[in-house]
């Protein structure tokens, strides 16, 4: 698993990724993970045809599909290199009692 | 219709100029607004407004088309103030604004081009393109800012004009037009007419558009319209959500202010005790939510530190950190070293709290991820 500040993609099967549609890319065309509001800094993927996927039934949990090779950049982290497979993403979340909230850089 | 990804960022793009819109702050442009409620009015057929009244808030807006209603005088300072401010305009006391066109200036209008729009994209185009410019700024700005706002607007009322009597003054916030939050669904409808220039699609929204990209909310009725400024202050944390400690997080010219933590609305008093909070205080807060509102202000590490925490172990992930709280659940927080050094060469600490009964940090850490101590294990971490 590999993890860029509060995101952690985690490995799986490809039998373990559900039904998924293409996320929509951002204004400059970039495959989006996480995006802080007040900061604007996002985790982007990339690479020779990755896809960024979500979940039909819940669009907030995300796969990336890499064929052969993908890279994750953020303007606040180093660059990670993702070997081929395929990914689950999970944003970092905070204990508050009886629920809890994202955390976002 | 199927997008590709040159129409998404194109979509992308629309959505993020109506977000900027919708967070504006700052006064209105008041010819604008106008022009565009008289063609807001002008393409629902209906003839325009013999008058346009401009108030500070949402607030004054909704007391103004209550007194504009028939509903009586007296209230609170900041009702005749309202009422001070329709005679100013050249208002009559008894001169009345007429039926609501909320529907016909809105809700049909938006029924229309969604129709028209479904048709000339296909179900899974239009679907395809909500995702790529809508949801985003549905949740941030309707979810977090407008519906917070209303439900605020809702209670003050209720609080100031209670039971029956007070009915004329509370219904007026039900019959509001969104003004520069209604971006959060244009902004799918001017995508849609980007794409498919031909179908129509933004024909019978030009109005409410150009009202939305101008000032705040606003009410339509036969007669008179009623149109509010923008806020003066908009404050809102990482995620999007209403936040600020040292004043109203929301704030309109007026005067009427929305107090907010982290997206939960807070009482004005416990806002003005914030900037002076001491461990002792907080200790004898007795309300949970709000003491949570006072440990999060003052910040969770200084207070661990001030309030004699115990260090309760440390691995290659974080340090833990525990607290008793009387009446509470424990205080348990991860301390962690960021993996990727400041410019300066530093590495930033910062604190994660965790459920009561983690045990270790790396528990901890690996809960923030949803997952055990024993399946987390990044490879690289940046």
């Amino acid at each position: 698993m590999y993890r860029q500040g509060d995101v952690l993609f985690i490995p799986v099967e490809p039998a373990a990724v559900p039904d998924c549609g293409p996320v929509p890319r951002d204004r400059r065309g970039r495959m989006v993970v996480a995006r802080g509001e007040a900061t604007g800094h996002a985790h982007v993927v990339g690479g020779p045809g990755l896809r960024l996927l979500a979940d039909l039934d819940d669009p907030e949990r995300m796969f990336v599909e890499v064929p052969a090779h993908g890279r994750i950049t953020h303007e606040e982290h180093g660059p990670i290199s993702l070997p081929a497979g395929h990914y689950r993403v999970v944003r970092q979340r905070e204990y508050l009692p009886g629920t809890f909230r994202p955390v976002a850089d | 219709m199927k997008l590709t990804h040159a129409d998404e960022a194109m979509a992308a793009a629309v959505e993020e100029r109506w977000l900027a819109a919708a967070a504006q702050t700052g006064p209105a442009q008041r010819a604008a607004a106008e022009a565009g409620v008289r063609e807001a009015y002008r393409l629902a057929g209906a003839p325009e407004p013999g008058r346009i009244y401009w108030f500070g808030s949402p607030r004054a807006g909704a007391a103004a088309v209550a007194l504009l209603s028939g509903a009586p005088a007296p209230g609170p300072a900041w009702f005749a103030a309202v009422h001070a401010g329709l005679l100013d305009q050249g208002w009559t006391p008894g001169e009345t604004a007429g039926a609501s066109l909320r529907r016909r200036v809105r809700t049909e209008p938006w029924a229309a081009a969604r129709k028209a729009a479904v048709e000339a994209l296909g179900a899974d185009g239009w679907a395809q393109l909500g995702a790529a410019a809508g949801r985003r700024s549905w949740g941030l700005m309707m979810d977090l800012v407008a519906g917070r706002l209303r439900l605020r607007l809702g209670e003050d009322l209720a609080a100031d004009f209670p039971g029956d009597t007070g009915r004329p003054v509370r219904t007026p916030v039900l019959d509001a037009i969104y003004g520069q939050h209604d971006g959060a669904w244009l902004s799918t409808f001017e995508a849609a007419d980007r794409l498919c220039p031909d179908a129509g699609l933004m024909t019978g929204l030009t109005g409410l558009a150009q009202v939305a990209r101008h000032c705040g909310w606003w009410w339509a009725n036969e007669r008179a319209a009623v149109l509010t400024e923008r806020p003066e202050t908009l404050a809102r944390d990482n995620v999007g959500r209403l936040h600020r400690g040292e004043g109203a997080a929301m704030e309109f010219p007026d005067g009427y202010g929305l107090w907010a933590w982290r997206g939960m609305p807070i009482p004005a008093d416990l806002a003005a005790e914030l900037p002076t909070l001491d461990v002792d205080r907080i200790r004898r807060e007795e309300n949970a939510e709000i003491r949570r509102v006072m440990l999060e202000h003052f910040g969770y590490e200084r207070y661990l530190r001030e309030s004699g925490a115990r260090r309760s172990g440390s691995d290659e992930t974080g340090t833990l950190w525990h607290l008793d709280l009387p009446g509470d659940e424990p205080l348990v927080m991860v301390e962690v070293v960021n993996s990727t050094p400041e410019p300066d060469g530093t590495s930033r600490v910062y604190w994660l709290r965790v459920p009561p009964r983690t045990r270790s940090a790396r528990e901890g850490v690996a809960w923030t991820f949803g997952l055990t101590a024993e399946e987390y294990h990044p490879l690289i971490q940046t």
